[in-house]
């Protein structure tokens, strides 16, 4: 059966999330209506950012960090059923070829990187934010989502514990989420936050989505690539760690 | 605590009691940092056995285990299934090989028949085929009435069954469990017994289990590898290593201590009986005898 194992991973953790899913919307959904209060309503009521206004410039950024929060969220549930429920060592005994964990996993980072989609395409309407879901809007989200699923797909096999990966989050996700232009143009930042900026992949997956979004914005398709070339290098070395990974 | 110099035969560990050989490891070793996890193993397991590996907490019994089905690399020696060296990455012997953790290790929030339909979807396993043996499995582990209850609501001792049925839902060849009945009280500990009797006899699957239950291995094992501190220190048959021992135990009281002595004939440990002047106990050796008589300490 073609990726049996990529598919057999995927099933369970769709059995899963189906079983929390009431608590993964509200997850979802609180957050980046809690920005969108702050940002969008308290500071940046009325201003005007890159051409647009503020609102309709944060709200695609809400729906980048929002959905890359959730593909990356993998990272803490494989990490507790690593160490925790010790499941993966279900897929680690598997006669499957370890790639297809990768596949299976970040496939479901994909679906749960979906969800905060569903939920800002809906607050989109209820600001009245034309937002333009065009085609080209699709592989710039499907890419930055398995970027962002494979980001934590590695951090969970690279980590020793818990604590590790709560480090992770403090050091790498959190400034990303402030640094990679969702409340702000990255561009108009100091010289050295855009320096930092210029190694997050939520940099150029914010811009690229922005400009597919937002009407009147130009897209830079060399994102497409870029974003590409990011997601080939991480699946290499997510291949290659979980080859090497023992329990 | 009287000691006598080991002198029990470990040559039957290399043999494979008379069946064709299933496992046949050498020189297996592994470390981690500096400690020594498992130091030079060397044994054959035949097709058929149940074969039972005893030893303390920490004599790295279950890092054996992890190494026997591709979850540690060992350091050094070798594995091989049916005489063709072990490669993790070889799909095919993966196929063969069912394990049962020390620990439940089961999704729980998915229902019982939901965990095993994603072990069998793991294993390539799908339609009708899948459905049958999970209706079998559930079956055979007394547990078709608990299909559809989420796994973390199932007792200690059907939790247990559950990760066995799993482990044998893809019809292993060779069942590996470690420490399979921790935790439960003595009367589940029994019923698994049995239990596992029935998959060795009626599935025809080589059972490899690790314990540090003297009563388990006695029970249960064809034969008992004794490990302690990384090493095998003696194996065979349960009766081949108390027999090496000394058939008859004498328990000698001593104020606060006590003393063993073994002997071959119940006749010779009588003689010796008459001639002793304080409180003195006679009974059978049992694999705990030997263990302490190996190592001067008991298995905890």
């Amino acid at each position: 059966m073609l990726l049996h194992g990529a598919r057999a991973i995927y099933l369970r953790e769709i059995l899963i999330l189906r079983r929390k899913l009431g608590k993964t919307l509200l997850a979802s959904g609180v957050s980046p209506a809690l920005f969108l209060l702050a940002f969008g309503y308290g500071v940046g009521r009325g201003a005007q950012v890159s051409g647009v206004d503020y609102l309709a410039f944060l709200l695609p950024g809400l729906l980048t960090m929002s959905s890359m929060n959730q593909s990356y969220g993998i990272s803490t549930e494989i990490n507790i059923s690593r160490f925790y429920f010790k499941v993966f060592e279900e897929y680690l005994l598997a006669p499957l070829p370890r790639w297809q964990i990768v596949v299976g996993e970040v496939c479901y980072g994909i679906t749960r990187g979906l969800i905060p989609v569903l939920i800002i395409g809906g607050y989109s309407l209820l600001c009245s934010i034309d937002l333009r879901f065009s085609i080209l809007f699709l592989p710039a989200l499907l890419l930055h989502l398995a970027i962002f699923a494979l980001l934590g797909f590695i951090a969970a096999m690279v980590v020793k514990s818990h604590s590790d990966q709560a480090t992770i989050n403090a050091f790498l996700i959190t400034p990303m989420m402030f640094l990679s232009g969702t409340f702000f143009p990255v561009d108009q930042m100091p010289l050295a936050i855009r320096v930092v900026a210029s190694i997050f992949p939520l940099t150029y997956s914010t811009q690229l989505i922005r400009t597919t979004l937002t009407p009147g914005m130009e897209i830079n398709y060399a994102l497409y690539v870029v974003l590409l070339g990011i997601l080939l290098g991480l699946f290499l070395i997510a291949k290659r760690i979980v080859s090497r990974v023992e329990i | 605590m009287q000691l006598r110099e080991p002198a029990l035969n470990c040559a039957d560990i290399t043999s494979c009691n008379g069946r064709p050989c299933e496992i046949e490891v050498s020189g297996l070793s592994r470390s981690f940092a500096k400690t020594i996890a498992v130091d030079s193993l060397d044994f054959r397991v035949g097709r058929g056995e149940l074969f039972a590996f005893l030893g303390p907490n920490g004599a790295g019994k279950t890092t054996t285990i992890n190494m026997l089905t591709g979850l540690l690399k060992p350091t050094a020696g070798e594995i091989r299934y049916h005489g063709d060296l072990f490669d993790p990455q070889q799909l095919r012997t993966k196929q063969l090989i069912g394990v049962v953790p020390q620990h439940n290790n089961l999704d729980r929030e998915l229902t019982v028949a939901e965990n095993l339909l994603i072990h069998g979807r793991l294993f390539g396993m799908c339609g009708s085929v899948l459905k049958r043996q999970i209706d079998s499995c559930l079956m055979f582990a007394d547990l078709s009435d608990k299909r559809d209850t989420p796994a973390g609501k199932l007792s200690g001792g059907m939790k247990r069954k559950l990760v066995i049925a799993r482990a044998l839902l893809h019809q292993p060849e060779i069942l590996f469990l470690d420490e399979p009945t921790v935790g439960l009280d003595p009367h589940s500990r029994r019923r698994m017994w049995a239990f596992l009797r029935r998959i060795n006899q009626e599935q025809n699957c080589t059972v490899f289990l690790t314990t540090h239950y003297i009563e388990e291995a006695e029970a249960l094992a064809d034969r008992v590898l004794i490990i302690d501190q990384a090493r095998i220190i003696a194996g065979g048959t349960p009766g081949q290593l108390k027999q090496s021992a000394g058939n008859v135990v004498l328990d000698i009281y001593n104020g606060d201590q006590i003393d063993n002595e073994f002997f071959a004939e119940r006749s010779l440990a009588l003689q010796r009986l008459e001639q002793l002047d304080t409180s003195v106990r006679i009974r059978e050796t049992t694999l705990e005898d030997v263990f302490l008589q190996l190592t001067g300490k008991r298995i905890e």
